[in-house]
């Protein structure tokens, strides 16, 4: 399988896709385009086989963000710089039940932290944030994403990883053994 | 550039599908272009302008599909020394990242556990987050 990560068009075939869960099924289906072409609040970025370059096997949806200087506890603002502190947020990030097991989770993480890194290159940007379902919190964990405190009980969990870790990541010459 | 030799020779095909109508391509090069295509064609031991071209194009072609990608093409040296490079004409079809801005909701908690990560020291990469990173 070839694997290709672009943008999500319009002519993409996004009906049969099936990841397990109906929130995210629902969202490529019914907002992902709409979203990123009309009311721009969120670009989606769709995982194609070479094949067959219209059925999409898994997507990932990128915002950016910000946070006000003023709303951060006082202790802590020395630290920062002197402005709104710019993110990025990967909003979902899904792969179809049918592909899982396939690298495709792997691929489309990836390409997200590329992006973040081309963004913080062209715009700036200190982290990037993910909403993860409980149960997918360890998997962000493997690539360095940590559990911000304080989640609300029954929202995702919201995790950080430092643009500068992703920056120190991909200037790291000789590359880990694969482990399990 | 030394001309290829064509057959006039009418021959008799064995019976199978027909090839696409191939197109001729002609360039006016500059003495110092021929001169680069002449010691190219030497040092990738090419003989044939047809095969040369052929290289080229799908060289240009997979440079293009990367940088449309947004993907940067990048050299790397044994010492690890990586130059970037700039086409100018392959930037105009690199797409420009441009993502929307949103408002996130968060709890206070939540706001200073960010403020306290942003502002430490990065943690070191993980394995997982190396091998995400490779080119």
């Amino acid at each position: 399988m070839a694997v290709t990560i672009r943008r999500l068009e319009e002519s993409d075939e996004v009906d049969g896709f099936d990841c397990g869960d109906e929130p995210l099924n629902n969202y490529l289906k019914h907002y992902a385009w709409t979203n990123q072409e009309k009311v721009s609040i969120g670009v989606t970025y769709a995982a194609v086989d070479e094949s067959a370059p219209r059925i999409v096997l898994g997507y990932f949806t990128l915002a950016t963000s910000s946070v006000p200087r003023e709303r951060f506890p006082q202790k802590f603002v020395r630290g920062l710089p002197p402005y709104d502190l710019p993110l990025i947020l990967l909003a979902r990030l899904a792969v179809d039940k049918r592909f899982s097991g396939r690298g495709l989770g792997h691929a489309m993480i990836a390409e997200a932290l590329k992006i973040t890194l081309r963004v913080a290159d062209e715009v700036g940007c200190r982290c990037i944030i993910t909403d993860a379902y409980p149960d997918k919190a360890g998997w962000y964990a493997r690539y360095g994403f940590l559990p911000l405190e304080g989640t609300a009980a029954i929202s995702p969990q919201k995790m950080f990883l430092d643009v500068r870790t992703i920056r120190r990541a991909s200037s790291i010459d000789s590359f880990p053994t694969e482990r399990e | 550039m030394p001309p290829e030799v064509k057959s006039k020779k009418a021959v008799a095909l064995p019976a199978k599908a027909p090839t696409a109508r191939k197109t001729k391509f002609q360039a006016d090069l500059a003495p110092s272009e021929d001169s680069m295509v002449r010691i190219l064609k030497a040092e990738l031991q090419m003989t044939s302008n047809t095969d040369f071209l052929s290289d080229a194009l799908a060289l240009f072609r997979w440079a293009v599909s990367e940088r449309k990608r947004g993907h940067r093409i990048v050299s790397e040296s044994s010492t690890g020394e990586r130059k970037i490079l700039l086409f100018p004409r392959l930037e105009r079809v690199a797409p420009e990242v441009t993502l929307p801005h949103i408002d996130i909701p968060w709890t206070d908690k939540e706001l200073e556990s960010l403020a306290e990560l942003a502002s430490g020291q990065p943690a070191e990469p993980t394995d997982a987050l190396i091998r995400a990173m490779r080119p």
